[in-house]
């Protein structure tokens, strides 16, 4: 298992929770309001609710179910049914490791993070979620045309395989466009879009439809493959 | 490996509203994993049926008779509590009773349908828990501050077969349809079968007397569940369809839970989820499901299929 991509660092603000998935495994990414992020299993010891649904205050993450709190150590500290009980040690949600990187987070569910090295000088556009594995998704990528801001051809290279990365160049800049590759499940991607700090906004919302284009493509190709993939199963 | 079936296909569990079909009409429904038909006719009803109904409290007075077929095969039917209840055995236990159905000046009311994609005990288990009050229905039945969960009693009863909690009390900004401010609220809670509950609480305008509120459940299969809310009130003043709103309102803010937890199914072994005192009636319920082998819509891991344990131990529990 290796460090994966989750969100932008900016679409999770001071107090917010989010879900993510990574290789079906669910998780809930919080931050508090000293800013530290957190990536836990997506479940509350007590009754199995989804932790995600919850809610942040202060730098503890509360269960939307019976609102009990767990502070950055995974430590419940707060049982509202009980305001006087110290809530034994033992409850703890599973916690993963989580970095946040160039504006981007990364969580490893099995060992540390580890941020892959990629160029500094970009930042987030939109994170998309694409419905067809990992293996259409990337295809689709490398096969999209896409074009800098003056209009010139860049050109896609894998940067890492392990998180998939890539990355779309010229000879004006080489890492105009990144793409991070996040497999949530079997069925579905999430890409973590980033660009050269150098495009315009303009340049921004562009890179953003060509995203939904080559999400498209890539859900087409996708059903594409499988209805022939019913056919073939048929004869 | 027995998945709770044996158990589970004896019991009667309600698949619609009582008048709710019209003569030549039909309707296709599931339940434990079985196709249902039930269509409905002018045909005189017979003799099972009308003492069925009897017993239940109700006139017989509707419309149609309602045939059910699962497979060709004719299903025993009743009509209870403004339902129309099915089973698929041929030796159904008896329908449990609920008194205070036959009490004049009572209103009944049948809240409709609500279907849940989760198992039918965790539907049941979370109309049992009250904790989560302030959380999920808030600034209705439960608000910060007042989150504290009084100790309460809770016991299984054996000469009725049937979990119960007593002497709870909460604070409820709005208790109900009919209250019109916050109040300390008294509960009872019954638990008649495996798939059904029953609590009563503080009536507003009859202090002497309890509302009476209960969740029938039909399980669809292990992770899919209609529940059927009906309650029996003292409230001469709220409209029918106020009454049944505010039961929706409060149902469809519990669905938002029930389909968020994992897993699906209700887990008895003891080391998936951590109880707390506030939980006794749920601990109580889930040795309750355990000791009948009541595992129809329960995760049962292999270990505590061996060491037969009873129960969360955590020591929270102990006093």
């Amino acid at each position: 298992m290796t460090t994966t991509p989750v969100a932008l660092a900016r679409d999770l603000p001071v107090q917010r929770v989010m879900r993510a998935q990574v290789d079906g495994c669910d998780l809930a990414i919080w931050r508090g309001i000293s800013g530290q992020v957190q990536a836990w299993e997506n479940r509350c010891p007590h009754r199995g609710m989804r932790l995600s649904y919850g809610f942040v205050r202060q730098d503890s993450l509360a269960c939307a179910y019976h609102g009990w709190h767990y502070n950055c150590e995974a430590v419940c500290h707060y049982i509202p049914a009980h305001p006087e009980l110290q809530p034994p040690a033992s409850i703890k949600p599973v916690t993963y490791s989580v970095v946040e990187h160039q504006g981007v987070l990364w969580v490893n569910t099995r060992n540390e993070a580890e941020v892959p090295e990629f160029p500094e000088d970009s930042i987030g556009i939109r994170s998309i979620t694409f419905d067809c594995p990992l293996s259409v998704a990337f295809e689709a990528c490398l096969a999209a045309q896409l074009s800098d801001e003056a209009g010139l051809s860049l050109s896609p290279r894998q940067l890492g395989d392990a998180p998939l990365i890539l990355s779309f160049g010229n000879q004006q800049q080489a890492d105009s466009v990144l793409l991070l590759f996040q497999p949530s499940d079997l069925a579905n991607v999430v890409i973590h879009v980033l660009a050269h700090h150098s495009y315009s906004v303009d340049g921004r919302i562009g890179i953003s439809q060509w995203c939904e284009s080559v999400r498209r493509q890539a859900e087409l190709n996708h059903e594409v493959a499988m209805n022939a993939g019913m056919e073939c199963t048929h004869e | 490996m027995n998945n709770g079936l044996e158990y589970a296909m004896h019991d009667w569990y309600p698949v619609a509203i009582e008048g709710e079909l019209e003569i030549g009409q039909s309707r296709q429904t599931r339940l434990l994993g079985e196709q249902l038909e039930l269509r409905c006719d002018d045909s005189v009803c017979d003799a099972s049926v009308c003492d069925a109904s009897q017993r239940a409290g109700n006139t017989g007075d509707s419309v149609g008779t309602i045939t059910i077929f699962s497979n060709g095969r004719k299903l025993p039917v009743q009509r209870a509590f403004n339902h129309l209840w099915t089973t698929l055995s041929e030796k159904p236990r008896e329908l449990f009773a609920i008194s205070e159905a036959q009490e004049p000046g009572r209103r009944l009311v049948p809240c409709g349908v609500v279907r849940v994609k989760c198992s039918p005990l965790r539907a049941v288990e979370n109309f049992l828990d009250i904790a989560h009050f302030p959380f999920v229905h808030t600034d209705v039945l439960g608000a910060e501050p007042h989150t504290e969960v009084y100790k309460y009693d809770v016991r299984i009863d054996d000469t009725d077969d049937e979990v119960i909690a007593s002497n709870i009390r909460f604070y409820q900004p709005q208790a109900s349809k009919s209250s019109s401010g916050g109040i300390e609220t008294q509960y009872i809670y019954r638990v008649p079968a495996p798939m059904a509950a029953v609590l009563y609480k503080t009536c507003p305008p009859k202090p002497e007397a309890m509302d009476v509120i209960a969740i029938f459940v039909q399980p669809l299969d292990e992770e899919t569940c209609n529940v059927w809310p009906w309650m029996a009130l003292y409230d001469d003043v709220s409209s029918m369809a106020d009454l049944i709103q505010f039961q929706q309102l409060i149902f469809l803010q519990d669905r938002s839970i029930l389909e968020n937890q994992i897993p699906r199914r209700l887990p008895l072994d003891p080391k998936m989820e951590i109880p707390t005192r506030a939980d006794l009636t749920s601990v109580a319920y889930r040795r309750w499901l355990k000791r009948h082998s009541a595992w129809y819509g329960a995760q049962i891991s292999i270990d505590s299929l061996q060491n037969h344990s009873e129960g969360p131990n955590a020591h929270e529990l102990a006093e």
